[in-house]
């Protein structure tokens, strides 16, 4: 009864979201208000009918109605309930229902908040929320169909993919990750709107840039919860391997970073209109390439779903949107083209610039790499790997290039700048980065990438301190305030750049971390008997005992726990575990992660042997690794800082706008 | 201080290069074999898992693969050696760092071309007029440039 | 002149769509063997019955190494029949030899016991050596050599009787013109 429910309701949210997508198209032509708000009502329906499909596949999963086909392969009847819950996201049709629900989700964020605002806009980001609404809806009822049933129905289903009932995380992740994929298609249909309707105004440029804060917001908590969940389960002791998933993740946040850095240049400018409205587009065609690139079978990867029909489909799209999407962008050619150019070479609009091209050649590096061995493929000349070491060497450089011009840019003002002001503020930074990679070398730290990194790191950070503290003396002298609050008030009055620097700050962090962490990290592994040790980097681990049970939680699972002693930096006792499902060929190992902010001690089981209590464990010391994700924290949190709703007042762009000689007024490109 | 740190910093960066220099000119760092071999273990992708090296995993397959090369090695095969018998046996798609230079290049010449679009879009040799505004003393400017931003943004 | 930008949208779309459709029916896993053509791996192993095994020894005629393993499902369960139908089609025409694959001779026993045993030796690959030799990337997994010890083919994935028949049919004749 209730998967037929859900059935009926994601057929019916298809009806609703492409009468939705006619509405909108016929209510903008002729601006009848009528149509357009029950357009706008079918989006809501839409979203209503998902969340009851959602809900009724939760129920099923829960109550693991073994009749329903995708329960009887993700679920089993002794599955804990958290986990079947999460079900709902971890294989492949459950997880494109969800993907509509949050999809449909955004769309009605948005038509509601601009129901009365930009009407001329409005009608075209609503039938392109709508069209893509329709095409998950679409690929629900008919190849990815969640609901399908199953006669005979089976008395035990073969439970959830082992390696994704392991760990709460996966509660975690994958959402925040949907969140920021789905919600690419908001700026991503205000381009389509403006291009359409012609109107790439400065309105459009404020829109289009929070709404891609958000979802960016969303994506860069997912990838950071992504990398801690491979840390904490896949038992390898990294946490970032460039598998597809992962770079299908990076991929829009790249673009989409780089779109936020020119935006701001566009603002001032009003140039850059077809260079931003492409960074829009790429950051949605990537959600949708890497989708398909993890969701096809077309490339192999950790998680990638099972090979399924869906894939041509998602083909289609990806076709059909990018066609659409560059007709519009090349028809609208000719009335983007802006002439404000920067007035210099030495000025903040450069470093922006240079920032994008080094942005996308990331994501370039990142795409082909991970297209590499199709495209070989494809050609007929064998089959090859791409994998870790490609990436790092290819990506380190650049990103160092990113992090030189991250201290560069804040440093630089906009408009002209005159070298000889400039360059006076590079002296203690980079003195104090020579410092840094001289301590470094001392510690031990001798590769060249994480030397590199860490010297440029400490650059960048120490400009961008500079460059704060020269604002809050400035201001505390001039109107006699603490530092603190000075510094506050500068921030929360100019939440923009100063949320930017905090974002930097957390990237710095981040950058400090991987690199101290890659440079400084120890492993060794053995084989022991209970009451015998393993010293590893200042750790002393005893091996006391093996418990070899069924899991409490999963009675089905064997689950053989080595328990240890440690003692060093951190001490105590930990058990770290194999677990046998009945669905995976191979135990999966449960690492036992000992964090602290100075290093982590993180413990594998490799084999054990239950008769003689034999086992080998593998230890890693990782130092630092805990602030990878607080960096990730840092990030998000700055830039929730920056997009946070301003008091109304004069507009602060407005102001320094009229301060700044400006070679040209900005034509608006309406009309044409 | 300020304007002593900047010759200074610039002395230690320039020293700080030269010495990479002179100690990336030297004879290369001994290394252990243990290291040469988790070197090319780090390289070659674990055969029946996905995304790992065998550097990383511990399958039968990627312990029987670093079995081999610290055999191979301690045979006194070269590194490049060691990964031609895997090669041999599992075909280009052992090396998870594909051998092309291509490979290697395009990201970069990517790079390279559109920095040159960038160059040629800013045309900075069109405006190759003097500087005629330019700014009193340096750093009375710098400080102008501050307290005006912080005042406009009070406004 | 002016219409030349529209070529950017093909540009753009037809050569992402090609690469992508290629993908298509395509196991990105399956590796093409480099030892096609070449000796193959010798090697001296020892049954699940004791018998000892040696590369030399199965010279003379066609014969094909079986990777598996008991934990293989449903893909070995699925070859299982097939491997029994082939034997008895080709008797002593042709040798087929098992190679456990990082498992245990007591699962293989029982997985025996339970979907049949066709008399073949199962070799063990202590350490997944054999295994390494052969470039074998996860069971199943089988490589057919030919009566002068040269590999001839390389089957990923379960083996079906039509590819059975195929690539013995295609060993014995070679064998049969010379």
């Amino acid at each position: 009864m209730l998967p037929t429910l859900g059935h009926v309701a994601v057929v019916i949210a298809l009806a609703a979201s492409v009468f939705a997508l006619g509405a909108f198209l016929v209510g903008g032509r002729g601006g009848d208000p009528r149509l357009l708000a029950s357009a706008r009502r079918a989006v809501y329906a839409s979203f209503a009918l998902a969340l009851l499909a959602c809900a009724a596949m939760v129920v099923s999963l829960l109550t693991h109605d073994l009749s329903v086909l995708y329960v009887a392969r993700n679920n089993a009847t002794s599955t804990p309930p958290f986990f079947s819950f999460i079900s709902l996201w971890a294989a492949l049709e459950g997880s494109i229902l969800f993907w509509a629900l949050l999809a449909s989700g955004w769309a009605v964020l948005v038509l509601h908040r601009y129901r009365s605002r930009h009407p001329v806009l409005m009608p075209w980001v609503g039938a392109t929320l709508a069209a893509i609404d329709s095409f998950f809806f679409a690929v629900l009822t008919w190849p990815g169909n969640p609901f399908l049933r199953v006669t005979p129905v089976a008395t035990e289903g073969s439970g959830p993919n082992a390696l994704l009932q392991n760990h709460p995380f996966m509660g975690l992740h994958p959402p925040l990750l949907y969140l920021g994929y789905t919600g690419m298609a908001v700026p991503f249909a205000f381009a389509v709107a403006a291009l359409v309707t012609g109107r790439l105004d400065e309105g459009w440029l404020a829109v289009v840039r929070r709404w891609t804060m958000i979802p960016w917001i969303f994506l860069t908590l997912g990838i950071t919860a992504g990398a801690w969940w491979s840390y904490e389960v896949l038992g390898w002791g990294g946490y970032w391997a460039w598998d597809p998933v992962e770079n299908a993740a990076l991929l829009p946040w790249l673009t989409a970073t780089a779109f936020v850095h020119s935006s701001m240049v566009a603002e001032r400018r009003g140039s850059l209109k077809a260079w931003t409205v492409s960074l829009v587009i790429a950051t949605f065609m990537l959600t949708l390439v890497g989708t398909f690139l993890t969701r096809s079978g077309v490339v192999a990867s950790v998680h990638s779903f099972t090979q399924s029909a869906i894939g041509p489909w998602f083909l289609g799209a990806i076709t059909v949107a990018l066609t659409a999407a560059l007709g519009l962008l090349v028809w609208r050619l000719p009335s983007l083209t802006g002439t404000g150019r920067p007035s210099s070479l030495v000025s903040r609009e450069s470093a922006f610039l240079l920032n994008n091209v080094l942005l996308c050649g990331l994501t370039f590096a990142v795409l082909f790499g991970t297209l590499l061995p199709l495209v070989v493929g494809a050609t007929g000349s064998g089959t090859i790997s791409v994998g870790a070491p490609w990436f790092n060497r290819v990506n380190v450089p650049i990103f160092g290039a990113l992090l030189f011009l991250m201290g560069v840019g804040p440093a630089l003002p906009w408009g002209r700048a005159s070298w000889s002001s400039v360059r006076e503020r590079f002296g203690l930074p980079v003195l104090a980065a020579v410092i840094v990679v001289v301590a470094a070398w001392a510690l031990g730290i001798h590769g060249p990438a994480s030397l590199a990194t860490l010297g440029l790191a400490i650059f960048a950070a120490g400009i961008m301190l500079d460059e704060v503290i020269r604002g809050a003396r400035a201001r505390a002298r001039g109107r006699r305030e603490d530092p603190a609050t000075a510094t506050w008030r500068l921030a929360t009055r100019n939440r923009r750049r100063y949320g930017g620097y905090l974002v930097h700050a957390g990237v710095l962090v981040m950058a400090v971390a991987v690199a101290i962490s890659s440079g400084l990290s120890s492993q060794t592994s053995a084989t022991l008997r209970p009451g015998e040790s393993v010293r590893l980097a200042g750790y002393l681990l005893t091996y006391d005992r093996l418990v070899v049970g069924p899991l409490a939680a999963d009675p089905r699972v064997t689950d053989a726990r080595a328990e240890l002693t440690y003692s060093g930096s951190q001490s105590g006792t930990l058990g770290t575990a194999l677990r046998d499902y009945p669905n995976s060929t191979t135990a999966i190992a449960t690492p036992s992660v000992q964090s602290a902010l100075g290093e982590d001690l993180y413990v594998t089981l490799l084999a054990y042997d239950s008769a003689t209590r034999v086992v080998t464990v593998r230890v890693f010391v990782n130092p630092l690794v805990s602030w990878i994700w607080v960096g990730g924290a840092i990030v998000a949190a700055g830039s929730i800082f920056a997009i946070w709703p301003e008091r109304r007042r004069v507009p602060v762009e407005a102001v320094e706008a009229e301060r700044l000689p400006l070679p040209e007024a900005n034509p608006s490109a309406e009309g044409a | 201080m300020r304007r002593l740190a900047l010759p200074i910093a610039a002395a230690a960066l320039v020293a700080l290069l030269a010495l990479i220099a002179v100690t990336a000119r030297g004879p290369a760092q001994p290394q252990t074999r243990a290291e040469a071999g988790a070197a090319i273990a780090a390289e070659l992708r674990c055969p029946d898992c996905q995304s790992l090296s065998v550097a990383d995993s511990h399958t039968p397959s990627a312990v029987e693969i670093r079995r081999q090369i610290d055999t191979l090695l301690s045979g006194g095969a070269s590194p490049d050696a060691v990964r031609q018998h895997f090669v041999d046996r599992y075909g280009e798609w052992i090396l998870l760092a594909p051998r092309s230079p291509l490979a290697w290049a395009l990201p970069f010449l990517a790079i390279l071309v559109g920095a040159v679009l960038l160059l040629a879009w800013l045309r900075p040799w069109q405006r190759a007029e003097p500087v005629a505004v330019e700014q009193p003393a340096a750093p009375d400017a710098e400080l102008r440039r501050v307290r005006d931003e912080a005042e406009a943004l009070d406004a | 002149m002016r219409n030349l930008r529209w070529l950017l949208v093909p540009i753009v779309v037809v050569p992402l769509t090609l690469l992508l459709f290629h993908g298509f029916g395509r196991d990105p896993r399956e590796v093409p063997s480099p030892l096609i053509g070449k000796p193959a791996p010798s090697f001296s192993l020892v049954a699940l019955d004791g018998a000892k095994v040696t590369g030399e020894g199965l010279r003379g005629r066609p014969y094909v190494l079986n990777f598996w393993a008991s934990w293989c499902v449903p893909a070995c369960v699925d070859e299982q029949p097939v491997l029994i139908e082939a034997a008895r089609r080709y008797g002593s025409q042709v040798q087929i030899v098992g190679v456990l694959y990082n498992d245990s001779p007591d699962a293989a026993h029982a997985f025996l016991d339970r979907y049949g045993d066709g008399g073949w030796p199962q070799l063990t690959d202590t350490g997944g050596r054999l295994a390494v030799e052969y470039g074998v990337t996860g069971p199943p997994e089988s490589y057919f050599v030919d009566a002068a010890g040269i590999v001839r083919a390389k089957q990923f994935g379960p083996l079906t009787l039509a590819a059975m028949d195929q690539r013995f049919g295609a060993l014995l004749s070679a064998r049969a013109n010379r």
